[in-house]
Parts: structure tokens; C-alpha cells; sequence
């Protein structure tokens, strides 16, 4: 379902930016379609060989034991059956997951949003500080980094150290089951540069008009905030938002380098992803993982629609003003 | 994804030049998740396999996982088998054991495994009964590989029901690696082949009470936590006359066995007597180990990376035997990695041709040395031993002491399961160790992960 609406995807956001309604028909089909396909046949024909096609296996695979070596059986439900009642690792990986989730984003996104702000109201050398938050964003994800925060929070590494410095003593985070998946937490908010780019640009967009008019009218700084830059802001911060859950529940390499492939100590850094590739992967339970990886498709899908059904009572767009 | 944000804001950017600005709407959200999702799928079934090309004459594809040294003296017994077998190319490729094992299991799925192909114990099974690889009982018979100087229980460890589908390369052997000058400060005699978990667990005691420190000032213990390492729990249930798996879908203990052994080592751990859990999870080589890091006395682990102990810590490191029950040794000549050939190859006779070279021809024999534990076939090892000195020839002698002590015969190959089956065991002990479970909580959840994967 998703890769077909990603190829109309280019097409539909060129269309909202058309002076008529959005809700108006589509135009009757043009004569001539022909060339468009074919520009787009490199495309399409990596989408079909690539993702549709590993998709449609995928899916089939799910419904059975395929283990690499034998020939997949048939097995229908069981792979999901026993997912969702026999296998307690599997829930804790969807909790570890959630928890992860609803801890990181937030802060991401709320860090995200501070240093926009702060850089917006900065006259000199927004460039450069914009460049240098940015930055984490584009190292974040390499392994060489999970590796090098992996020191840093081992024990006898830097923020060991530094903590037991103030009395507090954890012999390092990374083999400590009780604060490990915070190490990853941490590694993932300081890539806040990407959504803090976004929202940058559009605390930029926001006219200085408004906040002309909400001074003279006598409001203060903060509900300046409230009433301003937040209605305007939220298209972003929603756009923000859905991007970061998304690729959130997807997190596998901060996990699988700082915990050394095993998703340890005691799962405790067992993410969903990890668990996944595990099974298929160590384990050889390749339908198990299909399995999990459909599930994961689902659940993502219907958080992603949950979130688009409340933004309609929370994100505000201009252009839709005067429906 | 980074990349995926841009695209979308880049999408609308060209037609915006009228002055409106760029603030993603509702539907380029709706693309960037769809994009988003799509991702999450794609990612799992993308690792392929490398195929060979021809060339004239034949070429013989081997690959095998290993560290430098052993790469070095592989590539040099292959140039000497090339040399003797004019025509014969044989390509190879190595890597570490994880990704060794990931990449042969991808090529297996496409029926690409090498013509000559190490493997692991524990994929014997699988291999065996995925038809991966073939059986040998034909080559063997004709003798194209010889298999007289081998020992025969030993050969059996490369069995899967009845038939030899691969050949021992070399045989390890558990041990116990100990620091002499702590234990002789404590008072502990030199640990005998028939010394038990009592004297172990005695001398673990007497150490933690002479209150010495390690170099950043923790509290100095007699050895690692060996309740996280499926061999160690293997050796202590053969020295009780069981075994890990009672055929190749079933275990061969109980909860309560299990229960037992945990709450054992619990107790002394609880009693500052052995490793601190922080220390056990950070275990993951002789560096990370407790006695690597100076934190313990003592370290289980293997004959063949013995060496790397004495290398790092001095000459005051010896290999003593794992401790029994009652004297009776639960350890056992373990085949550390085999020899098979891919069902698939096109020239299975030169195949094993090559497997013969290196497992019996004295010359590849002197080349290849210890690199894969004590050679199989007993000439070969006893004239290469001739050349050992130091930690190398502790281990050998290791051997043939317990080989006099006797020990019961070696368990056919583990079930496929095993791999996950023992990264459980480690994770599962964790879990007990940090005070998530208690032992017998731990023991039942092994038990029913184990039971599982045993029956898929």
C-alpha cells in the first residue's frame, strides 16, 4: 500500500501548491502519459524489483518457516500466533521499543524547536551554528559514532567517570541493563540538527507582521509563543513528528553497535528492529521475521494514522483558511 | 532518512517562488511516511550473496572464518596443494565468525555454498539436513580422504544421522585459565584433573578474602561468572552424567538442573567470590574479561586462545582442567571447526582431494601448526608438537593429560537451534545476575525459549 502512494506521492504535493481548491476533481487523463513513464521507468522498475516485489516475498514468507536452508512450508498463522502469545521477548521488545519512542522523540523534538528559536533570534553567525547542530545529524547514524558514544558510556569510559566524580556510580551505562537504552536515547537527541533545520526554516516563514501586531496589542513573549508561533508552526512541528515516530521505531544501528549485535545487557537494548534481525539473521527464523516486520508495518501504519486523525484538531495551515 | 526530509521539502520548493512559503502540508507529510514505512520492509530481505566466475582448468571455491595468522598459513598450504595439482585454482575467501556465518547462510538460501566450506559444529545439522552439504561416506571409502589416523569417536562429531557430511579440522578442549602466584598467595593447590566445584568454590573464597584490589580499586575475585557460557554449563552437566541435549529436539536437563547450577554460582557471586555482574557483561574477550582487566584470578575458556592469556598477562597463567563432580570430568575433545563440501559443487573429487591435503599431508600439516587447535589426525600432531614451547606446548600436554584421565565420549553434533539456544543462555543469566529473575524463574524461561526453538 505504501509504495503506492509514494509514487503519486511528487505529483499530489505539486498539486497543493495549485492556486484552485484542493478538494476539486482530478483533470480528465491527459493524452500522451507515455513519456512521463518512461523518465520514470528507472525508477519504477527499481521500485517493483526492489520494493514491491521483496515485499509481496516478504509478506508470503511470513505465513511460513522458511529458515534459509529448507524449503518454506506453509504454516499460516502460526508465525503470528506465536509472536503475540508464546514469546515473551517479543513483547519486550515492543516495550523496550515504545519506551524508547516516547522518550526520544519528545526530547529530540522539544531540543530541536529550544535551539531553533534561539538560533532565529541570534543576528550574527546563524550559519555557522546552524551547520555546526546540524552536523550530529549527518554523522549520527555511521557506526564509527555508535562506537566512539559506546566508549564514552562504558565503564571506566568519560561519563562513568564524570558521574562517579558527583558521587553517582553507575560502572558505566552500556553494561548496565537499567540505564543502556538511555545511551541510545541520548545518541539519538543529539541528532536534533535535522527537524532543527526544518523548524528554523519555518520559524522564518512566520511574518513579523503578527508579532508587530500581538506587541502593539500588548502581548508578552510567551503568549506570543502560545498564539502565534505555535499555531503557525504546528504544519512543521507535525511534519516533525510523524517523521521522527516513524523512523523511530525503526532505530537498529545505535542499538546494534553500542550493545555489540546482541541487543544487551539482557535486552535491555533489545529494540524491535534488533529483535527482528535477530531471528532471522542469528536464529535463521526468517517467516518469524517477516512476520515481525509486517507487524511492524501495521502498527507503524496505524500509529502514523492516529496521529494524522488528532492533527486535524491541532495542526493549523494557512492555505486551508478559508474552506 | 535525513535524505527523504529534503526530498519532500525539495518537492515543493521550485513551484514556491511566488512567495509562499515552503511549510510541508498535510499530503507531503502523508508521502514522507509512506516512504517512511516502505523502509521498514525492505531492509530485511536485501543481504545477497556473491557468486564465482569460471576460468579455464577448475576452480575450487573454500572459504573459512579466522584471524590473520591463520589466514596467512591457510593461503600457503592452498599454494602448495595448487602447486602438486597443476589446473586446480582454488579461490578463497575468509572473514570473522559472525559475519562468516551470516554470509554462508545467505549463500546456502541460494545454493551457492563453496565447494569446500568450514563450518561450525553447530551447523552441522542444519547444513547436513538442508542439503547443503553432501555426504562423505563415498570419498572416504575410496579413500580419497583418509581418516586411519583419526580418532573415531573423535570423527563422529562430524555425523548428522549416520552419515559423515564434514571432517574435524582440529579438536579444542575446554579449560581453566588461572594466575599460579594469586592461588599459591591463597593457599590453593594446583588444581588437578579431579578437582571438584567445591574446591572451586573454596578457592574462589579464599581469594576474594585476601581483600586485594584491582588497579582502579575494585574488589579483586577468583574468576569470571561462568554462568552465562553454555560450555561451561555443558561440562558441569556431563560431570553429572547428562548432557545439553538428549537428540535433536529435545534437552537432556531439567529446570531443576539448571536451577541448580545458577543458585550455585549465584550464592558465591552474592558473596563477592566470583565476577560482579557489570563485569560479566563486559566480558567479551580475554581483554574484557575479569582477569584480563585484573579484576579476577581466573578465566574458563579454550585451549586455543590460551595463548592469547599468557601473551597479555605473563607467564604466571596456566591451563588447568574445568572442575567435576565428584572427579568425574565433564569436558570433552570438541571439534573447534570442520570440513565439509557444498551438495552443489562441480568437482567434488578435488574437493576432496583439498580436505585430504590439509587435514593428512604432513607439509600442510607443519604449515598450518596449532592454528585450528591440536590437529585430528595423531602423526600430524605429534610431530608438530615436537616444535611447541611455552603456553602452546601447556596446551598440548593439557590434552594428552586429559586424553590418560579419560573422558567420556564427545555428543553427536548440537541441534540448528543451538546458536540461538546459547545466545539465550548468556542473555537469560543476565537477566538473573541483574536481579530481573531468580534462578529457578531464569531456569523455566530458558527452558521454554529452548523448548521452542527446538521445535520450530
Amino acid at each position: 500500500m505504501s509504495t503506492v502512494s509514494t509514487t503519486r506521492a511528487p505529483a499530489r504535493t505539486v498539486r497543493t501548491t495549485d492556486p484552485r481548491p484542493r478538494r476539486s476533481k482530478r483533470r480528465p487523463v491527459r493524452e500522451r502519459q507515455w513519456p512521463a513513464y518512461v523518465f520514470l521507468s528507472p525508477w519504477m522498475i527499481g521500485a517493483v524489483v526492489l520494493t514491491l516485489v521483496p515485499m509481496a516475498v516478504s509478506l508470503y514468507l511470513s505465513f511460513t518457516d522458511y529458515n534459509l536452508f529448507d524449503p518454506p512450508h506453509w504454516v499460516g498463522l502460526r508465525n503470528y500466533r506465536e509472536m503475540l502469545t508464546e514469546d515473551p521477548r517479543y513483547w519486550r521488545s515492543v516495550g523496550t521499543t515504545m519506551l524508547y519512542v516516547v522518550v526520544a522523540v519528545p526530547l529530540k523534538l522539544g531540543l530541536a524547536l529550544g535551539v531553533a528559536m534561539l538560533l532565529k533570534s541570534l543576528s550574527r553567525g546563524r550559519g555557522f551554528y546552524r551547520s555546526a547542530f546540524y552536523a550530529p545529524s549527518l554523522l549520527g547514524a555511521s557506526m564509527s559514532i555508535a562506537l566512539v558514544w559506546k566508549a564514552l558510556f562504558n565503564d571506566g569510559g568519560t561519563v562513568a567517570g564524570v558521574l562517579d566524580a558527583v558521587g553517582i556510580h553507575t560502572g558505566g551505562w552500556v553494561g548496565n541493563p537499567h540505564l543502556a537504552v538511555y545511551g541510545v536515547v541520548l545518541l539519538t537527541v543529539w541528532q536534533f540538527g535535522a527537524p532543527m533545520v526544518i523548524f528554523l526554516a519555518g520559524l522564518q516563514q512566520i511574518s513579523p507582521d503578527l508579532y508587530e501586531a500581538a506587541a502593539l496589542d500588548g502581548a508578552g513573549r510567551r503568549r506570543q509563543f502560545m498564539s502565534i508561533t505555535v499555531p503557525m508552526l504546528s504544519p512543521v512541528v507535525f511534519f516533525n513528528l510523524v517523521l521522527e515516530v516513524i523512523n523511530s521505531f525503526q532505530v537498529f544501528t545505535p542499538a546494534f553497535a553500542i550493545s555489540g549485535g546482541d541487543g544487551g545487557p539482557a535486552d535491555s537494548t533489545m529494540f524491535y528492529t534488533l529483535y527482528l534481525y535477530e531471528r532471522g539473521f542469528t536464529a535463521s527464523h526468517m517467516g518469524y521475521a517477516a512476520a515481525m516486520a509486517w507487524l511492524l508495518l501495521i502498527a507503524v501504519g496505524a500509529i502514523t494514522l492516529i496521529l494524522f486523525r488528532t492533527s486535524r484538531s491541532w495542526v493549523f495551515y494557512a492555505d486551508e483558511e478559508g474552506r | 532518512m535525513v535524505s527523504t526530509t529534503h526530498a519532500a521539502v525539495g518537492v515543493s520548493r521550485p513551484r514556491d517562488k511566488g512567495g509562499r512559503p515552503p511549510r510541508p502540508s498535510r499530503r507531503a507529510v502523508l508521502a514522507v511516511a509512506a516512504v517512511g514505512l516502505s523502509t521498514a520492509l525492505t531492509g530485511t530481505l536485501s543481504a545477497c550473496s556473491a557468486a564465482s566466475g569460471d576460468t579455464s582448468g577448475i576452480t575450487l571455491r573454500f572459504s573459512w572464518w579466522g584471524n590473520d595468522d591463520r589466514a596467512a598459513r591457510t593461503e600457503k598450504a592452498i599454494r602448495l596443494f595448487e602447486k602438486e595439482h597443476p589446473g586446480v585454482t582454488v579461490r578463497t575467501s575468509n572473514g570473522d565468525f559472525t559475519s562468516y556465518l551470516q554470509k554462508l547462510a545467505t549463500q546456502a538460501a541460494g545454493g551457492g555454498v563453496p565447494d569446500v566450506v568450514q563450518l561450525d559444529y553447530r551447523q552441522i545439522s542444519q547444513y547436513a539436513g538442508g542439503k547443503a552439504i553432501m555426504p562423505l561416506d563415498g570419498v572416504i571409502e575410496d579413500r580419497t580422504i583418509r581418516t586411519s589416523d583419526m580418532d573415531k569417536d573423535f570423527l563422529r562429531t562430524g555425523t548428522y544421522q549416520g552419515r559423515q557430511f564434514a571432517l574435524p579440522m582440529g579438536r579444542g578442549i575446554t579449560g581453566y585459565a588461572y594466575d599460579s602466584a594469586v592461588y599459591r598467595q591463597a593457599g590453593i593447590p594446583t588444581p588437578q584433573p579431579s578437582w571438584t566445584w567445591q574446591d572451586w568454590a573454596k578457592a574462589n573464597k579464599k581469594i576474594a578474602a585476601l581483600g586485594m584490589k584491582s588497579p582502579d580499586g575494585r574488589h579483586f575475585t577468583g574468576a569470571n561468572d561462568g554462568g552465562g557460557n553454555e560450555d561451561v554449563f555443558e561440562t558441569w552437566l556431563r560431570g553429572r552424567g547428562k548432557n545439553l541435549y538428549a537428540d535433536q529436539t529435545k534437552l537432556g536437563f531439567t529446570e531443576d538442573d539448571l536451577t541448580a547450577f545458577w543458585s550455585f554460582l549465584n550464592t558465591l557471586r552474592e558473596e563477592g567470590a566470583i565476577a560482579q555482574a557489570r563485569d560479566t557483561v563486559q566480558a567479551k574477550s580475554t581483554e574484557t574479561s575479569p582477569i584480563g582487566r585484573r579484576l579476577g584470578a581466573a578465566d574458563f575458556t579454550w585451549d586455543a586462545p590460551f595463548p592469547g592469556y599468557t601473551a597479555l598477562l605473563g607467564e604466571n597463567i596456566h591451563f588447568a582442567p574445568v572442575p567435576t563432580t565428584g572427579g568425574h570430568q565433564g569436558t570433552y575433545f570438541k571439534p573447534s571447526m570442520l570440513l565439509g563440501i557444498g551438495s552443489r559443487s562441480k568437482h567434488p573429487k578435488e574437493a576432496a582431494q583439498l580436505i585430504d591435503f590439509l587435514l593428512n599431508d604432513p607439509r600442510a600439516g607443519d604449515i598450518l601448526g596449532f592454528s585450528r587447535s591440536t590437529p585430528p589426525n595423531r602423526k600430524i600432531a605429534a610431530r608438530v608438537a615436537k616444535t611447541l614451547e611455552g603456553a602452546e606446548r601447556e596446551i598440548y600436554d593439557y590434552a594428552q593429560t586429559m586424553e590418560k584421565y579419560g573422558l567420556d565420549i564427545p555428543p553427536t553434533a548440537p541441534p540448528p537451534g543451538d546458536l540461538a539456544i546459547q545466545t539465550a543462555f548468556k542473555r537469560i543469566h543476565q537477566r538473573m545476575i541483574y536481579g530481573m529473575a531468580t534462578p529457578r524463574e531464569a531456569a523455566r524461561e530458558f527452558i521454554d525459549e529452548a523448548n521452542r526453538e527446538l521445535r520450530s
